[in-house]
């Protein structure tokens, strides 16, 4: 028995990778959740607006490097994301002005705003690889790790480690600071009201007066803010590829559907649903079980419900699941 | 309508064919997109440092010159791989492919272009077991020796290194999972223990579900066999994240500078193979390679310019750009008897074919072909030592 | 849109691509010509398949890619022959396993009926669920390690059924159909945007399995030399008719030159000859399925049933109050989609002669179909095979016209300059941006695509 140890154990293998994991998923179905909120489509193109944001800021970080700016020990990216964000919420404007409009003022079917989004997909994803060329991009400095395994190892004499890195303890405090804000914004400010009020009856929000497009502007705005700041995090904690960021958009679906679809809460509880059935769903408990069960009664498998190899159909089979059986969502979101 | 076609297509093929005069075109298939983008300028120009010391030499059927015709074969998608290397020999008339790289796009461009087209097909890096017995009617080569092989010789490595128990990651694909299932053959046949054998898909972002899979088997070491750039370096950088493991087993895919420049004296102790030379040509290569600033110890740089060097030969052994003419050739240059040729020779072999003699092409990889058209190949152990890799034997 | 100025537009936008392929054919070779038009002729199929889902009945289904690849898998079992080693080794317990799963699945529908909805009726099927979910497992996982074992290299797998892969054409059809019919069962009650999510969801879902269940496909390690339906290059290079035909086609050209340069250049006449003939061979097969799907399409959109499906598609409360029944009409307009993306999905796989789970990429089996069905025109027939010709014509050729344009363009700025290398390294990419352009030009200017949709009405309208 030794639960100490196995406590550790699940905290460096599940909670820590799900929790920074989980975050990143939860600000990036923020902005898919915001989009659907207040123009009623299932964006297609935000997995590569949170690569074009990334691109951005790694183009403005490695220009501080070349002058020699630094906030170390934290990344310089973090000071390129201002410029970062005004970049993409000018492109964002753009694309909504040039595209998204003109089906608004026809009121088109969602279908056709979706397809208009796959058409924005192609486009982006053809411009970042003209742009920054498809390859891994390496943009993080400053201090890498809070905690290193070894060293946690030595402090505490435990024989598992615990190790965090610098990025997964930015991404969960800038996640947590954001959504404070954002539900900050929505609850308190008039923009924010007015939005909400937008996305639960548009009929009744206009006679009262609201202007759409401002709602949508606003929308936009903060959707391009948030998908910057997720691709950021996303590339400073993992590595940014634009490839990887194709891969994102159905997790990023899934977390927004499975929260419930136009609730911001939503979106949050579904990226750490996903993140944690990801990870809890494909670890095999082993070692886990060796640490907490008496001598000569440990298991002999690996105790892995599915291979890991399923591990990213894992969240679309949770996304099907829930669409049959609840489709409004946990949060219970927008009717289907 | 059919008979016009057929004849303005062979009128059209002759005449393309026909142009080439003092340049040969020889095509350069490789995946310049895709999954390993970042391995692939490095063998292409090492192929063309082979090509530009043939055409410099002036010996080459009497002045000729050889014009490397880049094309991409995306490693994944064989259909745009066939389209691009049917362009390459029909439109282009290339007299022989150097390439493909990955093995699926490899196997549908011999079945479907390069052996109905009888265009000889000599690939550097393909190393699937299963395309030892394509049907390639003599067309298909390779200087990259087999998956098959290099697990033995991984397994061997580490039985003499008294290491029992390893956890194997693959990237999921014919490379990975071939080599993982040759690699836990052999390693289970000398005594040891694979005690997970898990995939690994590229372009992913996190893989700390699968370093946590792989960790809770309690082995000490990682065998990684998948890609520099891709799923093996987030495998590498999630386990180092979460001190899961810090003894690595690189196979050939893995082993680069770039690895080595970005993880440093993390890599420590790491243990790797990768293709590659006995002898001295491995080390005449090497500066050969600096000079043209090739990464000398890239994988596969040395089969690139041992395949680009014996189309050369071939021709010249042919006395013409006549691709079967390549063909017959290939196998009588590379094996013995005949003068031997190492890296830098090229000029010398030439010289010696026009006058009629027999060379015994060697050189960077000890290239010898069996009768299937492949090399059987030395490999070269490698361990990462103050974050850089360093050759400790070759087997 | 009257009938007359549309068929006017359709002759002159074939006649267009028909100069786009012949140029192709001129400039870069006929060869090339033909492995794009027989890859255009099965992506017009796709675009079908898609057509009659989103243009008949409006159902928006992304997951295009796992129906194609279902295709590519039925080609495959098909057409291998079966592996008998490894039927011996696991596939007995591999069908015990099988047999296991069923019996789980009775037992849960007993529980269900035989237990009163509540906590206990959960808590029952949900044990069953856990245990059957071991048992199925315990059978399974040994079965499949045995079948894998066997020589890894070339076999690993169960194999096929040894018949001639035409078959698989319509063994394609029927298992994408089978698929969409379990599909389309739990998910076309939702509304078109979750039904794209979920349908993009299941075709990964699908690929998933198909890249790891490798006692069944083979997995990532592909399975090459698939059998073919036409004769392979080299058998004709040796056939006397073949040479002999050759031979006499080219008469004239040949009378020109010396017995010695003769026989070389027959050599490679027939050779040419030879890829050129099975290419051929390959297009009349894909034509003939393209013209019966089409002409079955037309006929169908024009009958009683295909008027009663857009009467569905434009307004659904109205058609279900008018007695239709919305539910089984979309099923049915699913299922029947579904199989002819299937069907084109195992014509892909014999022409590239292998099965590769790896080449299943949304973008490229899911979107760019799409982008055929939108920009030839859904809802029309012969809108979706002149966006499949169109598009992929663009999808290949985009590629090299990119190259050439930049070269020419940045030729002032000398070899070496960095932004002409910069540009030129990327100029694959252009393909992706201007997919997405010519989308998006066409959604907005003229969204109803090239060939809009023909509504015949009775009266005036």
């Amino acid at each position: 028995m030794d639960i100490l140890n196995a406590l550790v154990l699940l905290f460096n293998y599940i909670i820590v990778p799900s929790v920074a994991y989980g975050s990143q998923l939860a600000l990036g179905a923020l902005g898919v959740t915001l989009v659907y909120g207040t123009l009623r489509f299932a964006n297609f193109a935000h997995g590569e607006l949170m690569a074009f944001g990334a691109m951005i800021t790694i183009l403005c970080t490695w220009w501080l490097q070349s002058l020699g700016v630094s906030i170390a020990p934290l990344p310089t990216a973090l000071l390129a994301l201002g410029p970062a964000i005004a970049v993409t919420v000018a492109i964002v404007l753009i694309t909504d002005r040039t595209i998204y409009r003109f089906y608004r003022e026809k009121r088109s079917a969602p279908a056709i705003y979706i397809i208009a989004s796959i058409g924005v997909m192609f486009v982006m994803n053809g411009l970042i690889r003209f742009i920054i060329g498809p390859s891994d991009r390496a943009f993080g400095d400053g201090q890498r790790y809070i905690i290193k395994a070894q060293d946690f190892r030595d402090m505490t004499g435990l024989s598992e480690g615990l190790g965090i890195k610098t990025s997964q303890g930015i991404t969960v405090l800038v996640t947590l600071f954001l959504v404070a804000a954002l539900f900050w914004f929505l609850q308190k400010t008039r923009t924010g009201k007015s939005m909400r009020a937008y996305a639960d009856n548009r009929d009744l929000a206009l006679l009262s007066g609201i202007n759409p497009e401002r709602v949508v502007m606003y929308s936009w705005i903060i959707t391009a803010a948030l998908a910057t700041i997720a691709g950021a995090l996303y590339g400073l904690d993992k590595s940014f590829k634009p490839f990887t960021y194709f891969q994102l958009l159905l997790p990023l679906f899934a977390a927004a559907i499975v929260g419930g679809i136009g609730k911001p809460v939503g979106a949050i509880v579904g990226g750490f649903v996903i993140a944690f059935s990801e990870v809890t769903i494909t670890y095999p408990y082993k070692k886990f079980l060796t640490y907490l069960m008496p001598e000569g009664m440990q298991p002999s498998g690996l105790l892995q419900l599915l291979s890991t190899d399923y591990k990213f159909a894992v969240s679309f089979i949770i996304l099907v699941i829930v669409l049959m059986v609840t489709p409004t969502g946990i949060m219970k979101g927008k009717t289907v | 309508m059919k008979k016009t076609l057929l004849a303005t297509a062979i009128v059209a093929a002759m005449t393309t064919s026909a142009l080439a005069g003092e340049e040969v075109k020889v095509g350069v298939i490789l995946g310049f997109t895709g999954p390993i983008e970042s391995l692939t300028p490095d063998m292409a120009a090492s192929a063309e440092l082979a090509f530009k010391e043939a055409s410099a030499s002036g010996q080459l059927l009497g002045g000729k010159t050889i014009k490397p015709i880049r094309k991409d074969s995306t490693c994944i998608d064989a259909a745009a791989a066939t389209a691009n290397a049917e362009a390459l020999i029909t439109a282009e008339g290339v007299a022989a492919i150097f390439g493909a790289d990955c093995s699926g796009v490899t196997g549908a461009i011999a079945n479907n272009v390069a052996v109905p087209n009888g265009v000889v097909m000599i690939s550097p890096s393909a190393t699937s077991p299963g395309l030892s017995t394509i049907k390639d009617n003599g067309f298909f080569f390779r200087t990259a020796p087999s998956d098959a092989r290099q697990g033995q010789v991984l397994a061997s490595v580490l039985q003499r290194r008294g290491i029992k128990d390893v956890a194997v990651t693959f990237t999921n694909n014919d490379y990975g999972k071939g080599l993982a299932n040759s690699f836990a053959n052999a390693f289970k046949a000398v005594g040891g223990k694979v005690s997970i054998s898990a995939a690994h898909e590229d372009g992913k972002a996190d893989y700390s579900a699968e370093v946590g899979a792989l960790a809770a088997t309690g082995s000490k070491h990682l065998a990684v066999f998948g890609y520099l750039d891709q799923g093996g370096k987030g495998i590498i950088q999630a386990s180092i994240d979460a001190g899961a493991f810090s003894d690595f087993i690189l196979a050939d895919g893995m082993i680069g500078e770039s690895l080595t420049k970005h993880f440093g004296k993390d890599l420590n102790g790491a243990i790797g193979t990768v293709p590659g030379g006995k002898t001295e040509g491995a080390q005449v290569f090497a500066t050969m390679a600096d000079k043209s600033g090739i990464k000398k110890d890239g994988p596969y740089v040395g089969e690139s310019y041992d395949a680009g060097a014996l189309l050369a030969l071939a021709m010249q052994a042919a006395g013409s750009t006549n691709r079967s003419g390549i063909q017959t050739n290939l196998m009588r240059i590379a094996n013995a008897p005949g003068t031997k040729i190492g890296p830098g020779e090229i000029a010398k072999g030439l010289k010696v074919l026009a006058s009629g003699g027999d060379v015994d092409y060697v050189g960077a990889t000890n290239v010898e072909f069996n009768k299937v058209g492949e090399v059987l190949g030395s490999f070269k152990e490698l361990e990462v030592k103050n974050g850089k890799f360093e050759t400790i034997k070759i087997h | 849109m009257n009938l007359s100025a549309n068929a006017r537009r359709a002759t002159l936008a074939f006649m267009l691509i028909a100069i786009m392929l012949v140029a192709v054919g001129v400039i870069q070779s006929w060869a090339v010509m033909l492995t794009i038009f027989n890859l255009c002729l099965i992506s017009s199929i796709m675009a079908l398949g898609v057509n009659i889902q989103w243009g008949y009945a409006g159902l928006f289904n992304v997951g295009t890619m796992g129906f194609a690849a279902l295709g590519g898998v039925a080609a495959m079992l098909v057409s291998q022959e079966p592996v008998i080693a490894a039927w011996h080794a696991g596939g007995w317990k591999l069908l015990l396993s099988f047999v296991s799963l069923v019996l789980v699945i009775f037992l849960v529908a007993i529980l269900y009926g035989k237990i009163k909805k509540g906590p206990l009726r959960q808590l029952a099927i949900t044990g069953a669920l856990v245990l059957g979910y071991f048992l199925f497992r315990a059978f399974f996982d040994p079965a499949s390690d045995a079948i894998e074992a066997i020589d890894p290299a070339v076999a690993g797998y169960l194999g096929g059924m040894g018949l001639p892969i035409l078959l698989s054409w319509i063994a394609g059809g029927v298992l994408a159909a089978g698929a969409a019919w379990i599909i389309g069962r739990i998910a076309l009650g939702l509304r078109s945007d979750y039904l794209a999510i979920a349908t993009l969801g299941i075709s990964e879902i699908i690929i998933a399995f198909i890249k790891n269940e490798d006692w069944l496909t083979r997995g990532v390690k592909n399975v090459t030399g698939l059998k073919r339906p036409v004769p392979y290059e080299i058998d004709l290079q040796k056939a006397d008719w073949f040479i002999n035909l050759v031979e006499s086609l080219n008469h004239g050209t040949l009378s020109q030159f010396g017995a010695d340069d003769r026989s070389a250049m027959l050599r490679q006449m027939v050779i040419e000859a030879s890829s050129i003939f099975v290419k051929l061979c390959y297009a009349g097969l894909f034509i003939a399925v393209l013209a019966a799907i089409l002409t079955l399409s037309v006929k169908a959109l024009d009958s009683p049933w295909g008027r009663m499906m857009r009467a569905i598609r434009d307004n659904e409360v109205a058609a279900d109050a008018m007695g239709k029944n919305v539910t089984r009409r979309h099923l049915q307009v699913f299922v029947l989609g579904s199989a002819v993306v299937g069907l084109a999905g195992a014509m892909l796989t014999t022409l590239d002669g292998q099965l590769t789970p790896g080449t299943y990429q949304p973008l490229r089996f899911t979107f760019l179909i799409w982008v055929m069905v939108i920009v030839g025109g859904s809802g029309n027939n012969l809108g979706a095979v002149l966006g499949g010709f169109l598009i992929w014509l663009v999808w290949i050729e985009a590629e090299p016209v990119g190259v050439w344009l930049i070269d020419n363009l940045t030729a002032g700025l000398g070899e070496t300059s960095p932004v002409r290398l910069h540009l030129m390294e990327t100029a694959q990419h252009m393909r992706v941006l201007v997919m997405g352009l010519v989308l998006l030009t066409v959604m907005r200017f003229h969204p109803e695509g090239i060939l809009p949709e023909v509504v015949k009405r009775e009266e005036g309208d």
